[in-house]
């Protein structure tokens, strides 16, 4: 569902994110970890297509993002790090907005079913200027949900959600791929991988340090009692500054 | 354009004007708004009357002033356009950060999504339009005509600042870009030697020069495009209007085409740009003017002074101005050195009442609102400030220390350049009127602070049809001017008594007169003081 060949984007004499390739199947979180300035964000965005890449491939459902992007980004669904809606429209209006946008003819039903499941139904007709940050970021998951993606992408999905809230999120996620979705998860919280994530990848400097699956990883590693293994596995990685690349698994 | 960025447009229009209307829906929004529509009233009317218009008697001989645009507006217009090549990230097409997360991610073309921007801004010029022909319509004749010549001007600006723009982005680390520097230095350098071949040249001005090569076959040749819009202003007819009309819509039409050519080659500069503009608009809504937030890197000192807290305050607030308004500084203080030429070029000389009016607006409106470095850039750090081991009125006068003083530089250059330019300017008078803009400076920026403090709001308008903001700015402005003007009579009058008790010398009574001005002041430090205790930073500002 999602196939990254050999992607690279550089900005001016800095390489953002070095020759990653990896894929994610329907069903699968893969969740990218790594420290500030990783590359995480940079792959999301790239994908998403927001920032072009600078070399490589990137299918999103078959769809290349540069060469096709309107069929690519018609199966994909994103949730930035910093919910940013139109201050001046309603939550009714940005779910009204998104329906247009992926053409879909008969969308109240099922955008007054993800107003319930994210217990929004009541502040359908409230101004986004006045919703709290939370309530923001469930808009914004709302509006990636409606026309059902086939590839969810998420950039720190649980930032400022009470803990009522990330249940939710998390449990809208885990819905989601069982429903066959490929996800893609961007977090600093590392129990949120334990909980959600089937696939890891630790970046570290735009380079791939480690992918596979959750089992794999943490069996790599001794676990303590003081420290959950992922993070371990976190910090064995990114503080070892030598280890290149070929250990990562494309 | 797609059909769900039209039904996007629709919904923030909508949107926007639910908000005018819930803004309209409270008392102060009311009043404000009201205020705001009563003095454009004044102004169309008074605009309206033989002898009291903006323009003067100048603007009622239609044939002069038709002449005057067709020969400057073009070249004010290709100025522009070098300024942006000078300036390399002009205003190109500005996304928000929440259209980049709905509308980049979402199934659209790019060049649809470039239309939905020009869209959304000729919905934007379209009402600055209405606005303007409005206030203009007296003096300029038809209103359908100033609307359709204001339109397509104000569209073409824009096009043309994206378009130069981008075409630099998309050239840059080309061979043209090495060319750049070199052409503008050849471009200086003729500016300069047509300064100096007009000043050896007593009989020809810089003005004659540049009316000159708007006339000649290369400056029409140079300054086509611009013509055109001129020409618009100047229509005789409507069968004139509609052709030159035509022509201005296919040359903004060209231009919109040029820039979504460019777009998809500048894509990375133009998402930096998007980031770069949507951090400074952030540090505006927290405290700020536009021009104030350009971030520069300026070396800081070690350590602070002391100075009983004193220094801190004055040391933050000057770092502040280095960084973030020093290049807004350097060109109040060439704005400031060409108010007295000008206005003698204009046969309007700074001694005139009309001039010094213009004047104080610029020092008590105009400077105030756009160099920030005081306690108005700083309501987001208010917290900060109250928890400080600092006596209340030391963090005052430290907050308006490199205000005053940068206002106070400011003011001193347009006193020399009066004093210059200005033959009625003596050398004692330019020194009694810097004596006295010390204290008058402070004032100003006291009173400034202290109903900030009191009445806090934000800085900046949000969109074009802020009412609300216009309205209070305008009162806020009345009021202030109120307030300064009253202290300013009672510092005359109190020279005035010492001066019919001595009888002989000026000296004294002028120095009791700034004493008086300055007690005034410091008096008004004690009400920012009162400001200061009183103000609750759990309040937020609408």
């Amino acid at each position: 569902m999602i196939t990254v060949t050999n992607f690279s984007k550089q900005y001016k004499g800095f390489t953002a994110v070095n020759n990653l390739s990896f894929s994610v199947e329907p069903g699968q979180i893969l969740g990218l970890l790594g420290p500030n300035g990783a590359g995480k964000t940079t792959t999301l965005r790239t994908l998403c297509g927001i920032i072009p890449p600078s070399s490589g491939q990137l299918l999103v459902a078959g769809h290349d993002v540069v060469q096709a992007p309107i069929e690519a980004k018609k199966n994909l669904g994103y949730i930035p790090d910093d919910p940013r809606l139109f201050d001046t429209m309603t939550v009714w209006e940005h779910l009204a907005f998104t329906a247009a946008a992926y053409k879909l003819v008969e969308f109240e039903k099922d955008a007054e079913a993800l107003l319930a499941s994210f217990e929004l139904t009541h502040k359908r007709n409230t101004l986004v200027h006045d919703l709290s940050r939370g309530m923001r970021q469930k808009v914004a998951i709302a509006c990636a949900f409606l026309h059902d993606p086939k590839v969810l992408l998420f950039d720190e999905p649980l930032t400022g959600l009470d803990p009522q809230g990330i249940r939710g999120i998390q449990q809208a996620i885990r819905d989601r791929a069982r429903a066959g979705a490929a996800i893609i998860i961007s977090s600093h919280l590392l129990s949120l991988f334990e909980n959600l994530c089937t696939h890891i990848m630790v970046l570290n400097l735009g380079e791939c340090r480690r992918f596979g699956t959750m089992e794999d990883l943490l069996s790599e590693v001794a676990h303590t009692d003081s420290t959950s293994a992922l993070e371990e596995v976190y910090f064995s990685i990114t503080q070892a500054p030598d280890q290149t690349s070929e250990t990562a698994a494309a | 354009m797609d059909p769900a960025l039209c039904q996007l447009l629709m919904l923030r229009l909508r949107g926007g004007l639910r908000q005018r209307l819930f803004q309209m829906a409270s008392l102060r929004g009311l009043l404000f708004s009201l205020a705001f529509g009563v003095i454009i009233w004044f102004l169309i009317a008074s605009n309206s009357s033989p002898g009291t218009s903006f323009f003067g008697s100048a603007a009622l001989d239609r044939q002069a002033f038709s002449e005057q645009i067709i020969t400057f507006m073009p070249l004010s217009m290709f100025g522009l356009s070098l300024l942006t090549v000078l300036m390399t990230t002009g205003p190109t097409f500005h996304f928000s950060p929440n259209e980049i997360n709905f509308l980049f991610t979402g199934p659209f073309h790019r060049r649809d999504l470039i239309v939905y921007k020009f869209a959304a801004y000729v919905a934007g010029v379209t009402l600055s339009s209405a606005f303007i022909t409005l206030l203009v319509q007296q003096q300029a004749g038809s209103a359908l005509s100033i609307f359709i010549a204001t339109l397509l001007t104000l569209v073409f600006v824009q096009l043309n600042s994206a378009v130069i723009s981008m075409a630099g982005n998309a050239l840059d680390g080309s061979r043209f870009a090495r060319i750049r520097w070199p052409a503008i230095a050849l471009l200086c350098a003729i500016a300069a030697a047509a300064m100096l071949y007009a000043w050896v040249l007593h009989d020809h001005g810089v003005i004659d020069l540049l009316a000159e090569f708007r006339h000649s076959v290369i400056g029409t040749i140079v300054l086509i495009p611009y013509i055109v819009f001129a020409e618009l202003f100047v229509a005789p007819s409507f069968a004139d209007l509609a052709l030159w009309a035509i022509v201005a819509l296919l040359i903004n039409a060209a231009l919109l085409r040029a820039a979504i050519v460019l777009d998809a080659r500048t894509t990375d500069r133009s998402l930096a740009e998007n980031a770069r503009l949507s951090n400074r608009w952030e540090r505006i809504k927290q405290g700020g003017s536009f021009w104030a937030t350009e971030r520069t890197k300026v070396r800081s000192i070690h350590r602070a002074p002391i100075l009983g807290g004193f220094g801190p305050i004055v040391s933050r607030q000057a770092l502040n101005a280095l960084r973030n308004s020093s290049k807004l500084v350097m060109v109040f203080v060439g704005l400031a050195a060409c108010i007295a030429p000008i206005s003698s070029a204009l046969a309007m000389p700074v001694t005139e009442a009309q001039t010094l009016l213009l004047i104080y607006i610029f020092i008590a409106f105009i400077l105030p609102r756009n160099m920030v470095c005081d306690f108005r850039g700083d309501l987001s750090r208010m917290e900060i400030y109250k928890t400080l081991p600092i006596a209340p009125w030391r963090i005052c006068a430290g907050q308006l220390v490199v205000q005053t003083l940068l206002a106070y530089f400011i003011t001193l250059i347009i006193i020399a350049s009066a004093l210059v330019f200005e033959e009625r300017v003596t050398p004692q008078v330019a020194l009694t009127l810097a004596a006295f803009a010390l204290p008058l400076t402070f004032l100003i920026h006291t009173v400034e602070n202290t109903v900030h403090l009191l009445f806090p709001t934000k800085l900046v308008a949000m969109g074009r049809a802020d009412f609300e903001f216009l309205g209070r700015s305008i009162v806020e402005f009345i009021a202030k001017t109120t307030f300064i003007f009253a202290a300013m009579a009672a510092s005359i009058a109190v020279g005035l008594v010492m001066l019919r008790m001595l009888g002989t010398t000026l000296v004294l009574p002028g120095l009791v007169s700034w004493l008086t001005l300055t007690v005034i002041g410091l008096l008004t430090l004690v009400a920012l003081q009162y400001a200061f205790r009183r103000f609750a930073v759990a309040e937020t500002i609408d």
